[in-house]
């Protein structure tokens, strides 16, 4: 107990000081920035309503909520006018019907939504974005149809009346606190292991999931959040208004709150409550505008400024957020100077050997995979070369677990890898690259290696990483340490807080390398590492993948590059329509061509 | 027995309009990859712009539908729906689609979905109104209504089932057989590559969209003379085509329109409440259900597959 104490107050001691060190100008801004919003009903001239405030204020917090599933996973959803109005129903209902207290039915609306998020993300989360849209647009239409044609759910017409014990002002001190909290959230997770595979999902989903990035349990996880904060500004809202309307938070609301979303700039927290404040902004200009023009409603401003600022949008912008950070960094070096030769990177995982037997894949009348045989042994490094379409990128993604097979087995020093594949063939060592440059456009390049690096976490989750606690925060460090020690292991040390949009192919090509090599291989599947690279480039990739095979990891490469073959390879396999046609050493390739 | 045959009369009538949605849907979607999502709001548009045409904003009567004004009508809202429906693709829809940004044009295209709301909403006040029917189809049995064993059923719903038909038929062969199809369907599966060989992309896009916004307006003629219209009619009638779109996966037209008719059969059974007995029937399951249903399905088909990661990029 008393050890326990003093671990606590040890590790409140390191926060402390981590959290004086870390501490820049901007964040006292912020602070200030934070306070006066808080203080704001004590302060404002007497026509601001604060109670129309607070409305737009649990807004802002719907759309940071989205925000986690639209902005950081990138799945557009419609959907968030549905979990409001679920969040703002329950409570209606419970209020009304069961007599609880407005306050104490907030868990159970929150509950709700985050339920109906489960079952709605289980149907979305493994398909292309735009059935996302469509999905969760269906939902929002089924909540208004299920509010008008029951009129016991919503109260109808006349409404269920929902006492609050919170007056205007402690709703608006309430959600401007609710929000900010979402938003600090949002950035600590945005920087997390989590956040960086969620982010990688959104840039390229292919290229993450053979990083090992569990795509359904994160998408899910990311929705279902989005749903339940959904749920909880929704539930606040209906208190806020003390009746319920059928009609307020339905198509209309997800639309203005996915706009908001974009507006903010979607990549960046924070992106919901600053495009609910344009939106917000806009309208009423558009107020004051139509005021003098005599005529005015209540949908048609937010609609005038959506659709402005979507056009303007339109125009070529990323959203109010990225063009400040535009700004903010203007006069940043653009790109450092990188060391030219690697550094030591230490093994940690045994070499394993890979076999293929028999595998067969067809694609409608194709043969692509034709009873393939092939074995690499611990630390050796084999070259699959062919002409196009004899199968080479079909066998790797088939070794890699990503394509399901008609027949054939692949065992991992003797047994068939773990169940399920690839996420837990990736974990068990079996790691894969994608053809050409498949980096992750919006992440900076040592957020690139983080995602190979985060495969291992164990403390790594999303609760562990908001609370902070000390083994996580000692495994993020370890993480990052690693990370860089990839980084400069392919000689891009120097580039570590570099956006990968700033780094040139071949640059882009070693850090695939670099981020594969941080999910600790055991064996390494490489599709045409030198696509598209020049000659030069070639070669001192080649010294990479070299260096790569030195620390004893066996690697299966797919290549054109005869030159390049035949300095990396240890053994050479043809393939022609879908089988291994010949194998050898490269000095016999060279020959036979 | 007579019940049954009615509640599949109904249901096919009121299907085959779903139906014909769901085809322009998967039109817009095989064509472009992208979903339209005020398909059904440009039909409302279309109804409504011939109705100003043909009588300002006032109550139109079947005997209009003779007048040169009524033929003109429909030209201009063929014409103004072909425009809109090509200008959502040139500025909401691919300014993002350039970018990769599908929040972008899904948010962009449910904008026009709203803006068009928002003009029938201010222009036409009134709770329903009647589109004449370019068909003479109500001097057919009594009223346009033919009794068949029991049961009863409007002339003109034949007329839209054949429509039905002839368009999914249409559909298919622009898609398969024409060089516009063609030339889509190489922009659909891989733009970079389209552009090589000479697709003018974005005129081809734009005009799928144009032509998406025609097929509204055929829509409309088909769907509106049925029974009353209201300003958000269109808005309901393209949810349903998506929901069926969505069912068949954007497949085919021919699907599509299946899937239509069998949406429609369901509301009708689900409607007439002996069914599923008087717990879970009665017009308030109506669309409900059907939309429920849909959404489990979908959680259901999808936990059963895997995944495909490989094909979506960025």
């Amino acid at each position: 107990m008393n050890a326990a104490l003093v671990q606590t107050r040890a590790a409140l001691g390191e926060a402390g000081r981590a959290a004086r060190a870390g501490w820049r100008p901007v964040y006292t801004v912020a602070a200030l920035v934070v306070v006066l919003a808080l203080l704001l009903p004590w302060y404002a001239p007497g026509w601001v309503e604060i109670d129309t405030l607070a409305g737009w204020v649990y807004l802002a917090l719907a759309a940071e909520g989205l925000w986690l599933a639209a902005g950081l996973a990138g799945m557009p959803s419609l959907g968030q006018g549905a979990f409001m109005s679920i969040g703002a129903f329950t409570t209606a209902l419970l209020t009304a019907h069961a007599g609880w207290p407005a306050e104490a039915t907030v868990p159970i609306g929150v509950l709700t939504a985050l339920a109906t998020g489960l079952v709605i993300g289980a149907a979305v989360i493994r398909l292309p974005r735009l059935y996302i849209a469509v999905s969760t647009w269906i939902l929002t239409w089924l909540v208004v149809l299920l509010a008008s044609e029951f009129p016991g759910i919503s109260g109808g017409a006349q409404g269920y009346v929902v006492p609050s014990s919170l007056d205007p002002t402690a709703h608006y001190v309430l959600a401007v606190t609710l929000t900010i909290l979402l938003v600090v959230a949002g950035i600590a997770l945005q920087r997390s292991s989590v956040g960086v595979r969620l982010r990688a999902l959104r840039d390229f989903p292919a290229a993450a999931v053979r990083l090992g990035a569990p795509r359904e349990k994160l998408l899910l996880g990311a929705f279902t959040a989005s749903a339940a904060v959904g749920g909880l500004a929704g539930s606040l809202s209906v208190q806020l208004a003390g009746v319920s309307d059928p009609n307020e938070f339905g198509p209309f609301t997800a639309f203005k709150l996915l706009v908001a979303v974009l507006i903010g700039g979607a990549a960046f927290a924070g992106a919901g409550p600053v495009g609910v404040l344009a939106v917000g902004g806009i309208a009423l200009v558009v107020r004051g505008w139509a005021a003098a023009g005599g005529g005015s409603s209540a949908q048609l401003e937010p609609l005038l400024a959506a659709i402005l600022l979507l056009l303007v949008l339109g125009l070529g912008s990323d959203g109010l957020l990225p063009a400040l950070a535009r700004f903010r960094d203007r006069h940043r070096a653009r790109k450092p100077a990188f060391p030219a030769t690697g550094a030591p990177f230490i093994r940690r995982r045994r070499p394993a050997e890979l076999s293929a037997h028999g595998l067969r894949k067809r694609f409608g009348g194709l043969e692509a995979l034709a009873g393939l045989d092939l074995r690499v042994e611990r630390g050796e490094c084999i070259a699959i070369v062919g002409a196009n379409g004899s199968g080479k990128t079909t066998a790797l993604r088939a070794l890699s677990g990503v394509m399901e097979l008609d027949g054939g087995e692949i065992l991992l020093n003797g047994r068939p890898p773990p169940a399920p594949a690839p996420l837990a063939w990736v974990d068990a060592g079996i790691v894969c690259t994608l053809q050409g440059t498949a980096v992750f456009r919006s992440l900076t390049a040592l957020e690139n290696v983080m995602v190979g690096a985060g495969l291992h976490r164990r403390f790594g989750g999303p609760f562990r990483t908001l609370a902070a606690t000390p083994k996580s925060r000692t495994e993020s460090r370890q993480v990052r340490t690693r990370s860089l020690e990839a980084l400069r292991f392919v000689g891009l040390g120097g580039a570590a807080k570099t956006p990968v949009e700033l780094l040139d192919s071949h640059e882009q090509r070693l850090l695939m390398l670099a981020s594969a090599l941080a999910a600790e291989p055991r064996v390494l599947l490489l599709d045409e590492p030198s696509a598209g690279a020049t000659a030069g480039d070639a070669m001192r990739l080649g010294d990479v993948v070299r260096a790569i095979k030195h620390l004893g990891v066996s690697l299966v490469v797919v290549e054109h590059n005869v030159r390049l073959v035949s300095s990396i390879a240890d053994r050479v396999v043809v393939m022609a329509e879908g089988r291994a046609v010949a194998d050898g050493p490269p000095e016999e390739l060279a020959l036979a061509h | 027995m007579s019940l049954w045959v009615q509640i599949v009369l109904t249901g096919l009538a009121a299907g085959s309009v779903y139906g014909l949605i769901g085809i322009g849907h998967t039109l817009v979607h095989r064509l472009t990859g992208i979903v339209q999502f005020a398909l059904g709001d440009l039909v409302g548009l279309g109804v409504f712009l011939t109705l100003l045409v043909t009588a300002g904003r006032g109550p139109v009567t079947q005997a209009t539908a003779a007048s040169g004004r009524f033929v003109l009508g429909l030209v201009v809202a063929l014409v103004v729906t072909t425009g809109i429906g090509a200008a959502s693709y040139l500025v909401v829809v691919h300014p993002y689609l350039v970018r990769g940004s599908t929040m972008g044009w899904v948010a962009g295209t449910v904008a026009v979905a709203f803006a068009i709301q928002a003009f029938l909403g201010a222009l036409f006040g009134r709770p329903a109104y009647v589109f004449p029917d370019p068909i003479p189809f109500h001097d057919v049995g009594s009223g346009g209504i033919v009794t068949v064993g029991g049961a009863s059923f409007q002339v003109r719903s034949l007329f839209v089932i054949a429509l039905g038909l002839v368009l999914a038929w249409a559909v298919t062969k622009t898609i398969s057989s024409t060089r516009f199809g063609g030339g889509l369907r190489a922009v659909s599966e891989d733009v970079t590559g389209a552009h090589v060989v000479g697709v003018p992309v974005d005129r081809y896009v734009a005009l799928a969209f144009g032509l998406v916004g025609a097929v509204a307006v055929v829509i409309a003629v088909a769907a509106a003379p049925s029974g009353p219209f209201t300003t958000q009619t269109g808005t309901l009638l393209g949810l349903k085509g998506l929901v069926v779109a969505l069912l068949v996966r954007f497949s085919t037209p021919w699907a599509a329109f299946a899937a239509g008719l069998g949406l429609g059969v369901v509301e009708a059974a689900i409607s007439s409440g002996t069914v599923f007995g008087h717990g879970l029937g009665g017009p308030a399951y109506r669309e409900v259900l059907p939309f429920a249903a849909v959404l489990v399905l979908l959680a259901v088909r999808e936990r059963a597959r895997r995944p495909d990661v490989e094909t979506e990029l960025g």
